[in-house]
């Protein structure tokens, strides 16, 4: 997977992908984002409330911008966080292969959070085992993860964020699963950037590193 | 094999010579009739070789009226005449005469054949006049059969056509031959022959050759009858009513006074349109099967019976012709919506809604203005009040009415605001663009005056989170919604601000300028004190400890005037468990917080914008989760006076705290909660990332001062967020507000649909919820707020029309259906399934595809069990006075005063063939039995039709 930075705004891009990183806190989501799109690890702040970062790949000979969102996973943020499900093409729930509360958790808080949430029908789900590093420590199997996501019908894979093992592929897996799927191709095509701030005065601040 | 010439040498001399010269035959040995002969042969051989499957591969055609019976056609030429020789047969049915359920030909039924031959001259009328002609054409084909070997029935028409008379010949193997012969009395039945008595010795007397009075002597036949009974129209037939008084109202159903009781008043969709009930009537087959009658007696008493002792009821449906047709000349929602569509493709031009207003005034287009008529204002006001009047009883609770695929359409949730809007505009006008801008405007005006007046918005929710999944125009009416309901708090709890809530709405709009001066001084010195008015109220929805009402909540939060102090406790929501602080023995208190400020989706695509433009700086894409966080803290420290950071994290995020006690994490409050007083104080620490000093967390803490959310600057400015709303409202392009309109109006009219009784008809069901999916997936390409509708979107549009149109009039058929059954719902639903299997295929894709279909009448019957008889019984109510003088009654047999509309009857005589007379083909040995007379007659008072077949061995 070619990847770009994103500072620059103004790129190119064939479709634009919505993906959502949830999971309790402390699972690693952030690091796994941080860990995605610059390649570093540290540790970082408890995410407050919502974050999301934007990184631009080549993918299956498509130009893709990627919008990853990364909650809290705290109480206090999840009504905030419930609009974020919405349009998103791809959901990424997250657990803790050291703490077992976080892949219960999974099915009983988040799998139900999405149901509700989530519009789109189509949307790809991916379960992600984090943490694979401190293999001394695991008690969550690979096995029941794979069960999980079986019964559940997501894609599944285990990852380190701190070792960078299996990021990059996490990822590229689920994108390359929502561009097999015409439904989600159709919504990220670029032809529907949003243009709803041409006409709202907000965009004054947006625009001017924008189009140049 | 037999090949055409094959089958022409077998009439030439077996002479060498000829043999040798390949297809050419001479025909000057043969006569002109034997030529003909020949060639009917020829072609029959080709049939027969060809068999009736291959036919149908090839070039045989299928009836229009049945699926069953194909035909072959044929051209022949004998004496300078043009004759057509049609072969008709059904190939997938083997052996069986079709019964007296489904469809079948007419001669078929005349004369109880299978396949059969019928040869016409290709003149005008199509029928052999001369009776010497007939009788040789006759002949030619049955020397032509008997050549070929094939036992096919032939016919030639005869005499005038709309006599339908016949005549036809069968060879049955070597030694019988079957007559048949056909005719019908067009007026003026004798009385005799309108009886069953009558019908029967005119049988009888087909082959009693005697003179003695038949109704002295006994004949055993076989006699089985079927009887059709129509339901009558209703008196004066509504419909014509109606449709008159539509056309007079200029197309707005609201005009409409009806007297009557239309069938579809308890239907959903009679508030908006009412529709024509599909099914016009029911059409009743009661048949006795074969029974043995041996007198005239007999007769007069089966003339008696009940159609309650038949053997069999079948019943079917007569449908409406306005079902077939797909022009949009039946009007519904799916006509409406075409009419929207339209508006939306005008739409795209313009700036503003107010240029399709003004262009009445200085527009020339003469076009524009002949069909784009505007309501007149009484209408406007009749609209605009049950828009904003708002009945107390407005159900807000719009999940359970929708199909669960609708929330996949981006629109309105039905009976919400903007939805009422959208089905209004619909039935506004012809819904044409003038109209609906006329309409937007005037409903602008009014949420305005709801606003400037701090009145509750009719049929919108006034709290919860903004839901994402609807159209932005009725998330901008939430959010509105919710402001107005916080301003009005905020009234209510300043004396200096009048009371408006009783001004009329109508009313009300005149003194909007008057007042609104005034109003604007309330909402300019909105600020401090005010500000945590809005505060406190937001706090009973919190869910941290939402049971406590304003009053109990000052219990804990000291009076407002106080002056703010570290050491008194404010806006406790009630302590946490056991929880105690770290720095003072103290128990720790959750807080009451603000609700997390409201987004629509322009404003999570601003922020989603800004954080783009602004790189990945982490300091501005959190902005507004800080001043939540923030909030939080404040509220925590003024519950908390003296607590540290610490305390606030082991509240707030738990898991970024590590108990001491036993070395683990403390994973839940409760779990902290068990640590005991006496323990005090706990110990333990933050989490490795928590306790980072650079820590963005910490920062907050330090800067947040010590508020309760009552206190504190609000999260959500309504008068802000308010006034935003109304802007957008006022300046949308025209081409949004349609786009909007477009989807809500689909998703409304689906899901009153959806309402309608129809008694859990699976298929109308899945027919509804394939709808919603269709629509969903059509619509999207209009949810994206993009700039340009292309003519494609339109056209997409235009055929999801079709298919709601389609899906609207199985509806009706449905909620028909229903209705009528309510007692037997079996029947309903079988008679629905027969109807949807039929019309499915009409559907086709949207598109104006032609079928071959298309003609074809819905006629499959459904039979009726014993214990549903009574109900259908009851449904041939008496005919009142004034239905029942038209016809005077003539045949027996009356359902409820009903008189059959047609009587069939079949009598039959057999006899066995065992040896003796009849022998000879049928040496096999055990007696055979065949039909020797066969008798159908069909009819009524004033028309009857006798088809006579007779066996004979020549
Ligand atoms: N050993 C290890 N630690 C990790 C890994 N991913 C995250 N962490 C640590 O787990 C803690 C929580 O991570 P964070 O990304 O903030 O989790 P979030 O709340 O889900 O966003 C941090 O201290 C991270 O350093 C990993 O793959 N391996
Ligand atoms: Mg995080």
């Amino acid at each position: 997977m070619e990847s770009s930075s994103s500072a620059s705004a103004a790129q190119e891009f064939d479709y634009l992908f919505k993906l959502l990183l949830i999971g309790d806190s402390g699972v690693g989501k952030s690091s796994l984002l941080l860990s995605f799109t610059s390649n570093t690890f540290e540790d970082l702040s408890p995410t407050i409330g919502v974050d999301f970062k934007v990184k631009y790949v080549t993918l299956g000979g498509k130009k893709l911008k990627l919008a990853i969102w990364d909650t809290a996973g705290q109480e206090r943020f999840r009504t905030l966080t419930s609009s974020y499900y919405r349009g998103a093409q791809g959901i990424i729930m997250v657990y803790d292969v050291t703490r077992r509360e976080t892949f219960t958790n999974l099915s009983d808080i988040w799998a139900k959070e999405i149901d509700l949430y989530s519009t789109n029908q189509d949307c790809i789900k991916m379960l992600v085992g984090n943490k694979v590093d401190k293999e001394s420590e695991r008690v969550v199997s690979k096995k029941e993860g794979i069960n999980f996501a079986r019964e559940y019908g997501c894609l599944f894979i285990e990852c380190s964020a701190k070792t960078r093992t299996n990021v990059e592929q996490c990822f590229e897996e689920l994108v390359l699963k929502i561009l097999e799927t015409p439904s989600l191709l159709a919504e990220g095509s670029a032809g529907v950037k949003k243009n709803i701030f041409k006409q709202k005065p907000p965009e004054t601040d947006a625009s001017t590193s924008g189009c140049c | 094999m037999a090949s055409t010439s094959n089958s022409q040498s077998s009439i030439q001399d077996d002479d060498d010579q000829e043999e040798e010269i390949e297809h050419f035959d001479d025909f000057t040995l043969a006569s002109s009739w034997e030529r003909f002969i020949s060639e009917i042969e020829a072609v029959c051989r080709q049939w027969l070789a060809t068999g009736p499957k291959n036919l149908v591969k090839k070039d045989a055609v299928c009836l229009d009226f049945s699926k069953n019976i194909y035909k072959v056609r044929s051209e022949l030429k004998y004496a300078m005449k043009n004759y057509s020789m049609e072969y008709y047969f059904e190939p997938f049915n083997d052996g069986k005469v079709a019964d007296w359920i489904s469809t079948s030909h007419d001669l078929q039924q005349s004369f109880g054949v299978k396949d059969f031959l019928v040869i016409a001259p290709q003149s005008a009328s199509g029928v052999v006049l001369d009776a010497p002609e007939a009788s040789k054409l006759l002949s030619a084909v049955s020397i032509a059969m008997s050549n070929s070997s094939s036992l096919w029935p032939a016919f030639v028409p005869v005499h005038d056509p709309s006599r339908r008379a016949y005549i036809g010949i069968q060879n049955m193997g070597t030694i019988f031959t079957r007559r048949f012969e056909a005719d019908r009395i067009g007026s003026q039945v004798p009385i005799k022959l309108m009886h069953l008595e009558g019908l029967y010795e005119l049988f009888v007397s087909k082959f009693a050759y005697s003179t003695v009075d038949l109704s002295m002597h006994l004949f055993k036949v076989h006699f089985r009858m079927k009887l059709t009974y129509r339901t009558l129209p209703t008196d004066d037939d509504p419909e014509v009513q109606q449709e008159s008084e539509f056309l007079e109202s200029g197309g707005h159903s609201e005009f409409e006074t009806h007297n009557k009781i239309q069938w579809d008043d308890d239907c959903p969709w009679s508030e908006w349109y009412s529709a024509e009930d599909p099914v016009k009537g029911l059409e009743l087959l009661a048949i006795w099967s074969e029974r043995t009658v041996d007198s005239s007696l007999d007769m007069a008493e089966l003339e008696n019976a009940s159609p309650l002792e038949a053997d069999k009821w079948f019943i079917f449906p007569n449908l409406s012709p306005h079902l077939e047709s797909s022009d949009g000349s039946t009007i519904g929602f799916a006509s409406q919506l075409r009419l929207l569509v339209n508006a939306l493709d005008s739409s795209l031009g313009a700036q503003f809604m107010e240029d399709f207003v003004s262009a009445v005034e200085n527009s020339g287009s003469d076009n524009m203005k002949s069909s784009a008529v505007i309501p007149p204002p009484t209408v406007l006001d009749r609209v605009l009040k049950d828009l904003f009047h708002e009945d107390a009883e407005v159900k807000l609770d719009f999940a359970d009415a929708e199909n669960k695929n609708s929330r996949a359409i981006k629109g309105a949730p039905l009976e919400s605001l903007f939805a009422q809007f959208c089905l209004h505009a619909l039935w506004f006008g012809n819904c044409n663009i003038r109209a609906i801008a006329v309409l937007w405007i005037e409903f602008v005006r009014e949420i305005r005056w709801c606003w400037e007046e701090s009145q509750p918005l009719p049929r919108m929710p006034t709290n919860g989170t903004v839901d994402l999944s609807t159209c932005l125009i009725y998330q901008k009416l939430h959010m509105l919604a919710i402001c107005i309901e916080k301003k009005h708090q905020e009234n209510k709890e300043h004396p200096d601000v009048g009371d408006k809530k009783t001004s009329p709405y109508i009313e009300g709009k005149a003194q909007i300028t008057k007042q609104s001066s005034s109003l604007l001084e309330v909402t300019e010195d909105s600020s401090g004190e005010r500000d945590s008015l809005t505060a406190r109220n937001d706090l009973g929805s919190h869910g941290v400890a939402t049971s406590l009402s304003n009053s109990e909540q000052q219990n804990f939060a000291s009076p407002t005037d106080t002056k703010l102090s570290e050491y008194i406790r404010m806006g406790s929501a009630g302590v946490v468990g056991s929880t105690m602080l770290l720095n003072s023995c103290q128990q720790m208190h959750a807080p009451f917080t603000q609700d997390p400020p409201l987004m629509t989706e322009d404003m999570h695509e601003e922020r989603l914008k800004a954080v783009e433009a602004f790189g990945d700086s982490f300091s501005f894409s959190a902005q507004l989760e800080k001043e939540i966080l923030s909030s939080d803290m404040s509220a925590f420290k003024a519950a908390n006076p003296d607590a540290v950071f610490e305390d606030f994290i082991r509240w707030h995020s738990p898991r970024d705290w590590e108990n001491d006690d036993n070395g683990e994490l403390a994973v839940s409050q409760a779990k902290a909660g068990e640590v005991s007083k006496n323990e005090w104080p706990p110990r333990g620490r933050l989490s490795e990332r928590m306790s980072d000093h650079g820590s963005s967390w910490r920062k907050i803490w330090n800067e947040a001062p010590s508020l309760p959310a009552f206190k504190q600057k609000p999260l959500l400015d309504p008068n802000r967020e308010g006034e935003k709303v109304l802007h957008y409202l006022e300046t949308m392009r025209p081409h949004q507000l349609l786009e909007q309109m477009v989807c809500t109006a689909f998703r409304a009219a689906a899901d009153t649909l959806n309402r309608t009784a129809f008694g859990g008809l699976k298929l109308m069901t899945s027919k509804l919820g394939q709808l919603c999916l269709t629509m969903a997936s059509t619509l999207k390409s209009l949810q994206r707020n993009s700039l340009s509708v292309d003519s494609e979107i339109i056209e997409d549009l235009t055929r999801l029309c079709v298919i709601f149109e389609h899906v609207e009039k199985l509806l009706t058929v449905a909620a028909s259906l229903h209705r009528k059954f309510l007692q037997a719902p079996r029947l309903s639903e079988a008679i629905f399934s027969d109807f949807y299997n039929f019309y499915l295929p009409k559907m086709g894709t949207g598109s104006g595809s032609h079928d071959i279909d298309k003609s074809q009448e819905f006629t499959k019957k459904q039979q009726i069990m014993a214990r549903e008889k009574e109900v259908v019984a009851s449904m041939f109510t008496p005919p009142t006075a004034n239905q029942s003088w038209r016809k005077v009654l003539s045949l027996g047999n009356l359902l409820n005063g009903h008189e059959p509309i047609l009587r069939e009857i079949i009598f039959s005589k057999r006899d066995h063939v065992s040896g003796g007379y009849y022998a000879g083909s049928y040496a096999g040995g055990y007696p055979q039995e065949i039909e020797t007379y066969r008798m159908y007659l069909c009819g009524t008072s004033n028309d009857l039709r006798v088809a006579l077949a007779v066996a004979s061995c020549d």
